[in-house]
C-alpha cells in the first residue's frame, strides 16, 4: 500500500498550524486548554495510523533549483517513531493539564510542545536530508524553549542553553555529513541527490551499496560515519556528550518524559538505524558498538550516583539509548532485533517512569532520593506502574526489558564468536553494564517500598489527568512484557527490515559486509528468521549463554543492591573533582570562551576610531604586500616617457598633491574644507584632460554641494582642531607611510601591465562601424554617449541600486537631524 | 615615466588621507574618508589608459572622431563618485549628530577615554 502524502503531511504540519491559535485559545478556555492540543496529538496519531501498513515514499517540491524536496517516507522505523511521538504526545498534554495547574506562560508551553511535535513527526518521516536536518534543528529549538521553560531559575536557564549548544553544534556536524554524502552521490549515482529514497529508486538508501564503496573508495566512509555519530550522538546523549541530559531534566516533568525520553532523543537513534542500511559495515560496527556500550556503561555507573529521581532517570535514558546504539551497531540480525524493540521497550517503560516521578514530586513536594520511601502507602496505583516498569528497566523476565536485552546479549555473544579474542569484552562489558542498570532500577522501585522517611510529609493523591497516562503507559509496557510477539508481528518486525534492509527489498548486506555470520547455532531460542519477515521473540526455554548473562546480571545485581549506599558515595567521590566531574569538560570550556571573548573585545573593541583604522588599513597593507612577496611581484622596469601625459595633466595632478598637504596641515576647519575643495576641482579638471566630460560633470556637481554642506554643517560644530601628540603623530606617519608604499607599489605595478586589448579593440573595431555593434550603443542604446548607455541601460539595476544609497543617505540624514527633538535626550 | 608619477600622486593622496582617518577630530576623519574615496576613483579612471577621445558617438558621424578611452570605468567611476557623495554626506550629518549628543567631536573623549 503506497502512503498517502495528504495525509503524511496534514500529520505533521497540523502541529505547527495549531501552534499559533493556543494562546487565542488560552483566553477562552484556562488552563483547559491542554485538551485541545491533546485532541490536535490525538489527530495526529490517527492520521499516522491510518498510514499503517503503508510503505514508500511521497514527495513535494520544495526548492527545485537545489534538488530539495519535501520527501516523507513511511516504512516500519519512521512509524514506530511517529506513533510515539503523537502518542506519549497525547498522554503528555493529559498530564500537563494536572502538572502544570496553576504555573505562569502556559500558551508558550504548550504551543512550544506542539512545534515539538510536528518537528519530530517531521524529522522521522522525512526521506531527504535537508528536510530532516531542518527538523532535526527544529526540534532543538522547541527543545530549548521548553528546558527553559521556569525563565527566571538560572539552572533552567544553564540547562537549556546546554542542551541547545550542544544539540545544535551536533546538528552541525551532521549537516556537515549530509552535504558530504550529498557530494559523493554524485559519483555513486547519476546525479547527486538528497533523497534517501524517492519513488523511481534513485536515492541513497534505494542504491545503499554503490554509496557506501564510493564512500570507501574516496576515503570518505569514516569521516561521514564519524560526522553522524557526533550528531546523532549529541542528540541521544551518548558519551561524551551525555552532560546536557541531566540538567535538561529541569524542564517540567512531562517535557521530561516526552523529549527527553521518549521522542526527541530517540532522534539520534532513529539516525543510526535509518542509516544502518546505508553504512553498515565493520568500520560502522566498530565506532557503534564501542559507544552504544561505553554510554550503557558509563551512564548507568552515573545513575547509582544520581541524589535525584530525575537525574537517575535522565541518566538511565542516556544508558538505554547506548544499548540502542549498541544494538543498531552490531551488524548481525540480533543487533537490529535488539536496537527496534528496545525503541518501543524503553519508550514505554521510561515515560511510565517519568510520570511516575512527576507524580512523586508534585504529590510529595521533594525529588531527593534520600528523603523518599514506602511510597506504597500513598500511591498505590502509581507503585503498580512503578513495579512494572522499573522492573522493565532492569531487564527482569517477563516485562519487557529482558527480551530486548536479552537480544543485546545474544548479539553481543554472536559478534564475540565471529570476531574472538578482545570482542569477548563486549559481552563481558554488556554484562556489567547492566548491573548498574539493575541497581539504580531496584532503587528507584525502593521509593515505594521499605519504611517511610520521617520527614515525608503529607503525599496527596494524584488527580486523574496525572494518574490515567501513566497507568495507560504502565499497562502498555506490562503487555509487551507478557505478549511480546504480538508487537512484533504488529510493528517491529517491520521495523527490523526498515533498520536492516534497503527499501528496495533488496538483499540486507549486513552479514557479509560485517564479516561476522550469525552463527545458526547460536543457542539462543530467539534466533533470526528469514530475512524481511520480522523474528520471533519469546521466553527462553532452554540455557544459552545470553540467558546465563541475564541470570548473572541480576543475580550479581541482587548481591550487589545491599551495599548500593557505599557504591554510590565510592562513585560520587571519584566523580567529586577535577576532569573527572561530569560537566568540567563542558564548564570550563564554555567559561574558556567566554573569558577568551571578552579580553578579546578588550583588545579589539576600544572604541577608539584611529585603533580600528589601524588595523583595517595596516592588514590591507600588510596582506597586499604579503601576496606581492608570496607571487614574487616586483617593481616593474620603467622605460620611456609614458604615453598621454602632457603637461596640464602633470600640473592638475601636483596642485592635487599640494591641496592634499594643506587639507592634512589645515590649521581650522573651514581652511580645510576649502583647500579639500580645490582637490576635488582639481580631480575634476583631471577628468576633464582625461576625456571623461561626464565624469568631470558630476565631480564638479558634487564637489560645489559638498563644499556647501561641509560649510552649512561646520557652522554648527566647535573649532576643536585636536593638538598632536608628537609619538602619536610619528605613528600615524609611519601607518600612513605604509599604506603610501603599497599604493605607489599596486599603482606601479598594475599600469605596467598592458590591459586586456579585447576591450579596447571591441570598441574601437565596432563602435565605428554602425552595420555591426555600432548599433548596440546607438540603436539599442538610443544614445551616443557610451558612458551614459551603460549606465541606463546595460547597467540600469546599478544605477538604480547607486539611487537607492542616495535616497537612503537622504532619509538617513533627515532622520538623525529630525529624531531630535522627537527622542530628545537632552 | 608616467606610471611612476602616477604611483607618486595617488601614493602620496592615499596616505595624506591615511594620516586623516587617524586623527582625534571626527571632521578630519570624514575628510580623510572623502580623500581616500576621491584617489580610489583617479585610480579607477587611469586605469582605463590615459590616451583617447570622449566615449561619445556622434549620431550624424556614426561613429567616434578617434578611438575613444574606456567607457566602463568611466561608468564605474560615475556611480563611485555619487555614492561617494551620499557617504560623505551622511558623514557629516551623523558628526553633527554626535556633537549634538556628546557635546564633543574628539575621538578620544567619544571613545570612552578620559570621558
Amino acid at each position: 500500500m503506497a502512503p498517502d502524502g495528504v495525509a503524511l503531511v496534514t500529520a505533521v504540519f497540523l502541529p505547527f498550524l495549531a501552534a499559533p491559535f493556543v494562546v487565542p485559545a488560552t483566553r477562552l478556555l484556562g488552563e483547559r486548554v491542554a485538551y485541545p492540543c491533546g485532541i490536535v496529538a490525538a489527530a495526529c496519531f490517527g492520521l499516522v495510523a491510518s498510514q499503517f501498513g503503508a510503505e514508500g515514499v511521497v514527495a513535494f517540491e520544495w526548492i527545485p533549483s537545489l534538488g530539495v524536496a519535501l520527501r516523507l517516507y513511511v516504512d516500519g522505523l519512521s512509524l514506530l517513531v511517529a506513533f510515539l511521538a503523537s502518542g506519549v504526545g497525547v498522554l503528555v498534554f493529559v498530564y500537563s493539564a494536572g502538572y502544570l495547574h496553576g504555573e505562569g506562560e502556559q500558551p508558550r508551553y504548550y504551543a512550544s510542545l506542539l512545534v515539538f511535535m510536528g518537528s519530530m513527526l517531521g524529522l522521522v518521516l522525512a526521506a531527504d536530508l535537508i528536510t530532516l536536518f531542518v527538523f532535526w534543528e527544529l526540534t532543538s529549538l522547541s527543545s530549548f524553549s521548553l528546558i527553559g521553560y521556569y525563565q527566571r531559575e538560572s539552572d533552567s536557564q544553564y540547562g537549556a542553553r546546554k542542551a541547545m549548544l550542544v544539540t545544535v553544534a551536533g546538528g552541525l556536524f551532521l549537516l556537515v555529513g549530509f552535504v558530504v554524502l550529498y557530494a559523493v552521490s554524485g559519483e555513486a549515482l547519476a546525479e547527486p541527490t538528497y533523497a534517501l529514497v524517492t519513488a523511481d529508486g534513485g536515492g541513497l538508501l534505494d542504491n545503499a551499496d554503490a554509496v557506501r564503496e564510493t564512500l570507501r573508495d574516496e576515503g570518505l566512509l569514516i569521516p561521514v560515519l564519524g560526522l553522524l555519530a557526533v550528531g546523532a550522538g549529541a542528540k541521544s546523549a551518548q558519551v561524551p556528550l551525555h552532560v546536557w541530559l541531566p540538567n535538561a531534566m529541569e524542564a517540567p516533568t512531562p517535557v521530561s518524559a516526552f523529549l527527553h525520553s521518549a521522542t526527541m532523543v530517540k532522534a539520534g537513534v532513529y539516525l543510526v538505524g535509518r542509516f544502518r542500511p546505508l553504512l553498515g559495515s565493520p568500520e560502522w560496527e566498530a565506532l557503534f558498538v564501542t559507544l552504544g556500550l561505553a554510554t550503557m556503561t558509563v551512564t548507568a555507573i552515573l545513575a547509582v550516583a544520581a541524589s535525584d529521581i530525575k537525574e537517575l532517570l535522565a541518566y538511565s535514558t542516556a544508558s538505554h539509548l547506548g544499548l540502542i546504539v549498541a544494538g543498531f551497531g552490531f551488524q548481525s540480525a540480533l543487533g537490529a532485533e535488539t536496537g527496534s524493540l528496545h525503541l518501543l521497550n524503553h519508550a514505554m517503560f521510561k515515560a511510565a517512569l517519568f510520570l511516575v516521578a512527576g507524580i512523586v514530586a508534585h504529590e510529595a513536594g521533594t525529588r531527593a532520593i534520600d528523603d523518599l520511601g514506602g511510597l506504597r502507602h500513598d500511591l498505590p496505583i502509581t507503585a503498580g506502574v512503578t513495579v512494572v516498569a522499573a522492573l522493565g528497566m532492569a531487564g527482569v523476565p517477563p516485562f519487557n526489558g529482558f527480551y530486548s536485552k536479552e537480544f543485546l546479549f545474544e548479539a553481543a555473544v554472536a559478534f564475540a564468536e565471529g570476531a574472538g579474542g578482545l570482542a569477548w569484552l563486549v559481552p563481558a562489558v554488556a554484562v556489567f553494564g547492566s548491573v548498574f542498570t539493575f541497581l539504580y532500577s531496584i532503587r528507584f522501585l525502593m521509593l515505594f517500598f521499605g519504611d517511610r522517611p520521617e520527614g515525608l510529609g503529607d503525599v496527596h493523591r494524584p488527580p486523574l489527568s496525572m494518574l490515567a497516562p501513566a497507568g495507560l503507559l504502565g499497562v502498555v509496557a506490562l503487555l509487551l512484557g507478557l505478549v511480546p510477539q504480538v508487537a512484533v508481528d504488529l510493528l517491529i518486525g517491520r521495523v527490523f527490515e526498515g533498520v536492516s534492509s534497503t527499501p528496495g527489498g533488496g538483499a540486507a548486506h549486513r552479514v557479509a559486509t560485517a564479516g561476522v555470520a550469525v552463527p545458526e547455532a547460536v543457542p539462543g531460542v530467539e534466533a533470526a528468521a528469514a530475512e524481511g519477515e520480522g523474528f520471533t521473540v519469546g521466553l527462553p526455554t532452554k540455557l544459552s549463554p545470553a540467558v546465563a548473562m541475564s541470570a548473572v546480571t541480576i543475580l550479581a545485581g541482587l548481591a550487589a543492591y545491599p551495599f548500593y549506599g557505599r557504591l554510590r558515595d565510592g562513585i560520587r567521590s571519584v566523580l567529586a573533582v577535577g576532569p573527572t566531574t561530569v560537566d568540567w569538560w563542558y564548564d570550563n570550556g564554555v567559561e574558556g570562551v567566554e573569558t577568551l571573548g571578552r579580553r578579546t573585545i578588550d583588545v579589539v573593541q576600544t572604541g577608539m576610531v584611529r585603533t580600528y583604522a589601524t588595523w583595517a588599513v595596516g592588514t590591507f597593507a600588510a596582506l597586499t604586500l604579503a601576496g606581492y612577496l608570496a607571487a614574487g611581484i616586483g617593481f616593474p622596469a620603467i622605460s620611456g616617457v609614458g604615453p598621454g601625459v602632457t603637461r596640464p595633466i602633470v600640473l592638475v595632478l601636483l596642485l592635487a598633491v599640494v591641496a592634499g598637504f594643506a587639507v592634512d596641515t589645515s590649521p581650522s576647519h573651514v581652511a580645510g574644507v576649502l583647500t579639500l575643495s580645490i582637490l576635488g576641482f582639481m580631480i575634476a579638471i583631471f577628468y576633464i584632460l582625461m576625456d571623461a566630460p561626464d565624469l568631470a560633470l558630476t565631480q564638479l556637481l558634487i564637489e560645489t554641494l559638498v563644499l556647501v554642506i561641509f560649510l552649512l554643517v561646520l557652522d554648527q560644530l566647535p573649532a576643536f582642531y585636536g593638538e598632536i601628540d608628537r609619538w602619536i603623530a610619528v605613528r600615524d606617519v609611519a601607518v600612513s607611510a605604509v599604506v603610501g608604499l603599497t599604493v605607489f607599489l599596486t599603482v606601479a605595478v598594475s599600469t605596467a601591465q598592458t590591459p586586456d586589448p579585447d576591450l579596447p579593440t571591441y570598441l574601437a573595431d565596432t563602435a565605428p562601424v554602425p552595420e555591426t555593434h555600432g548599433s548596440i550603443i546607438l540603436e539599442y542604446g538610443g544614445g551616443g554617449n557610451v558612458v551614459n548607455v551603460i549606465l541606463v541601460d546595460f547597467r540600469a539595476f546599478d544605477t538604480l541600486g547607486e539611487i537607492s544609497v542616495i535616497a537612503m543617505a537622504a532619509i538617513s540624514v533627515l532622520t538623525l537631524l529630525g529624531r531630535r527633538t522627537v527622542g530628545g535626550s537632552e | 615615466m608616467t606610471q611612476i608619477l602616477l604611483a607618486t600622486v595617488l601614493g602620496t593622496l592615499f596616505a595624506l588621507g591615511t594620516f586623516l582617518v587617524l586623527r582625534r577630530d571626527v571632521v578630519r576623519v570624514v575628510w580623510g574618508i572623502a580623500i581616500i574615496g576621491q584617489s580610489a576613483n583617479l585610480y579607477l579612471v587611469t586605469m582605463g589608459g590615459l590616451s583617447g577621445g570622449a566615449p561619445i558617438a556622434s549620431h550624424g558621424a556614426h561613429g567616434f572622431a578617434e578611438q575613444p578611452t574606456d567607457p566602463l570605468v568611466q561608468a564605474l567611476v560615475l556611480t563611485a563618485i555619487v555614492i561617494g557623495f551620499g557617504t560623505t554626506a551622511f558623514a557629516l550629518v551623523l558628526t553633527y549628530r554626535v556633537y549634538e549628543e556628546h557635546g564633543t567631536i574628539d575621538t578620544y573623549k567619544l571613545g570612552g577615554e578620559g570621558s
